[in-house]
């Protein structure tokens, strides 16, 4: 049988005899212990305890297993036969994630059945599983997203990716109990609007796990792609950005300032998000430039980094909120809120994290940043505030700027300064 | 036919490949060899698609290696410096595995597991996992990994290192035996006196320059002779141009110079016959030791 290659060689890895025999037994155990606590009979305690370990299993082991699987490769000097090989990335995706984390889903299979043998009442049941099984996909598959991100960056430990998943874990497993804990007849009928369409709770959150699902899955699809050597354009992260300002702004009340106020966010987050997870490679822009003046757009458009498209579609976002009239102006006159200021002090940062990866320890590029954020956000400006240096607090910190005017002029400096320090390590860079 | 074009790769302050342009052969053995830090590796991966370059081009049998990056990893084997072998599968499995993710189908896998093994000669070692195996034997399940496909054009970083006399012999009967089988090679070591025993061609980088591109195996057709005489003859350079199918390389002296013959032995017969007959007091005519290790070490010497 022509199995995918890198799932077989996953089964060769994973299912050991020993882990066959000994998974069962291990939960044999604990299942005989939960048994005895429910007095002779399969009842509250055991169902708690086969829920926890479905929980525990299938998103912590499962998201470790889904990292290892991209990030031993890389440690172990593996990945190049694998980069060299006749598979293609989607192949290689589904093959990692479900290889890797077989072992992982036949413990948590096996909970789960002890769960329904356990419980009284099985209206909730289907939805647990769903929730439980798109939950723990989601937990793994954003880790093999993680690590593919950390092999492209060149790292090489899974400790910090691990740490992620950890929190992932985290944020969605009492959530999950809490679905646990309902009946069918005790669910909420309550509903969520979105674009002013009322759709029921319950549907709108299992459509947006799919969704999320469905991003991860592309998401790790073009990463891989790219480690294949394979020739694409950033695409994935421009529809990524569009479908996630259209998404979050159908939460936002029906205006079109709103709307555009949730595009602002979601670009800017996105800005930032897409600046650190990516490998920022002074050859990159280099490459870049040398395609661009080719005339080879196509080539110079697959080195674009991904913040810039996130970037772009920022600027409309900024200029529609700048020349609309701002709602919360009347709840407080110290509030100020100029986008375009905001923009430029998001290029400060960027270029702020960039020059520290063009540096000499670029591993140390994030926590110099963040360092750096403390400095400019908090302490010079609140030192000067402190001192009644209104003017001098808002050249750190532009949003406490009086006028607009004032604002763009303090960020342009700031910003135009640390593009003219970038450009600089750039060029001794390259 | 493989050809590289003016092709340039950039560390962050550093030009690893500076206009690199070459052409091979099919069915050659190429040599890549040169200093530490040349770019040799550089150039190998580049050549494997592994690595985007700034500019040029690389072709390999039509394919633009680096427009189709995946249409040339089918054809194509790479053996890296640094190799990783899977520690927790067996040698069958590895190679079961690489030979699956070449699109061998599953049927045909045990057959070309066996024809491989059996070339490297590790057939007894194929329950056994790499972690077991002596730093030679898993080169060659290294190798295996990279030819088992039989990829059209083989790439070879530093592939004798760690091997013993007798496993660096083996590996060039195994080059030569790939060799008769159309295959090309590209071979970087820089154990060169290993190299001559198979190599047809050799690539001389430094400092991320060609240097010099030189055809061994023309070199071999025409050997260099040393002629050493018992006293000095004036005009010695004079008499041996009149000597048919020589070429004078040098003199010294008057009493000894270096000569250049075809590897045809009966005209190496003619040739002395014809310097005895100019009554030259022969004492030693003999093949020069000029090897790749010379040609090399000449090259380097004179284009710095």
């Amino acid at each position: 049988m022509n199995l995918n290659p890198e799932f077989q060689r996953q089964l060769y890895l994973e299912c050991s005899q020993a882990r066959l025999i000994g998974i069962p037994l291990v939960l044999g155990v604990i299942f005989t212990f939960s048994y005895f606590i429910d007095g002779y009979r399969l009842g509250g305690a055991t169902a708690k305890a086969a829920l926890i370990l479905f929980l525990l299993i299938t998103l912590l082991w499962g998201a470790r297993q889904a990292v290892d699987s991209i990030v031993e490769e890389y440690r172990d000097r593996t990945w190049d036969t694998q980069r060299l090989s006749a598979l293609g990335p989607w192949e290689m995706v589904w093959a990692k994630l479900f290889g890797s984390t077989l072992m992982a889903w036949y413990a948590g299979l096996l909970c789960l059945l002890v769960y329904g043998s356990a419980i009284d009442d099985y209206a909730a049941l289907p939805m647990l599983i769903f929730y439980g099984v798109c939950a723990a996909l989601l937990v793994q598959s954003g880790s093999l997203l993680l690590g593919l991100l950390a092999v492209r960056r060149g790292q090489t430990k899974s400790g910090s990716i691990f740490l992620l998943a950890v929190i992932g874990f985290l944020s969605i497993a009492p959530w999950l109990s809490e679905v646990s804990s309902l009946t069918a007849y005790a669910l909420p009928d309550s509903t969520t609007a979105w674009y002013e369409i009322r759709f029921s709770s319950s549907a709108f959150h299992q459509i947006s796990l799919l969704l999320a699902l469905f991003w991860c899955a592309v998401g790790n699809y073009r990463l891989m792609t790219l480690e294949l050597g394979m020739r694409t354009t950033p695409s994935v992260w421009l529809g990524f950005s569009v479908f996630l300002m259209i998404y979050v702004g159908g939460f936002m009340p029906s205006s079109a300032y709103s709307f555009w106020l949730a595009a602002f966010a979601v670009c800017s987050a996105l800005t930032y998000v897409g600046v650190v997870v990516e490998s920022n490679d002074a050859m990159r822009i280099k490459r870049l430039l040398t395609y661009f003046v080719q005339r080879n757009w196509r080539r110079g458009s697959e080195e674009l980094p991904i913040w810039w498209l996130s970037f772009l579609l920022l600027l409309p976002a900024a200029l529609v909120l700048s020349v609309s009239v701002h709602p919360l102006r009347e709840f407080s006159l110290r509030f100020h809120f100029y986008p375009l200021a905001i923009v430029l002090i998001l290029l400060r940062d960027c270029g702020i994290y960039i020059y520290f990866c063009y540096g000499k320890n670029p591993q140390r590029a994030l926590s110099l940043t963040l360092l750096s954020g403390v400095l400019l956000y908090g302490i010079l400006p609140g030192i000067f505030n402190a001192m009644g240096q209104n003017g001098l607090a808002a050249l750190f910190f532009p949003l406490w700027a009086d006028s607009a005017g004032g604002a763009l002029l303090c960020a342009l400096a700031q910003s135009g300064w640390v593009m003219g320090m970038l450009y600089r390590r750039w060029q001794a860079s390259t | 036919m493989i050809t590289v074009d003016k092709l340039i790769f950039e560390y962050p302050g550093l030009r690893a490949l500076d206009n690199v342009s070459f052409r091979m052969d099919q069915g050659s053995i190429t040599a890549l060899v040169g200093p530490n830090g040349a770019g040799k590796t550089t150039l190998l991966r580049c050549m494997a698609a592994l690595e985007r370059p700034v500019s040029g081009t690389i072709t390999i049998e039509e394919i633009d290696v680096l427009e189709q990056p995946r249409d040339c990893h089918r054809i194509i084997g790479y053996l890296s410096d640094f190799f990783g072998l899977y520690q927790r599968l067996t040698v069958r499995q590895c190679l079961h595995f690489v030979a699956r993710a070449q699109g061998i189908d599953d049927s045909d896998c045990p057959a070309a597991i066996a024809a491989v093994c059996r070339r490297l000669n590790i057939e007894d070692r194929l329950e056994m996992r790499p972690g077991e195996l002596s730093r030679g034997l898993r080169q060659r399940v290294a190798i295996a990994q990279a030819i088992i496909h039989k990829p059209s054009l083989v790439l070879l970083d530093e592939p004798a290192s760690g091997l013993d006399p007798e496993a660096r012999h083996e590996l060039a009967e195994l080059f030569l035996d790939l060799q008769r089988q159309g295959m090309t090679l590209l071979v970087s070591s820089h154990i060169l006196a290993e190299l001559e025993a198979y190599c047809t061609d050799m690539l001389v980088l430094r400092n991320g320059r060609l240097v010099e591109q030189i055809t061994v195996k023309k070199a071999r057709q025409h050997k260099p002779f040393k002629l050493l005489l018992a006293q000095p003859v004036q005009n010695l350079a004079e008499i041996l141009k009149q000597i048919p199918d020589i070429e004078l390389l040098k003199t010294e002296h008057d009493q000894l110079a270096l000569i250049q013959l075809t590897a045809d032995t009966q005209q190496q017969h003619a040739v002395l016959k014809a310097l005895l007959a100019l009554n030259l007091p022969v004492c030693e005519f003999a093949p020069a030791a000029s090897n790749l290790q010379d040609a090399y070490l000449q090259t380097i010497r004179q284009r710095p």
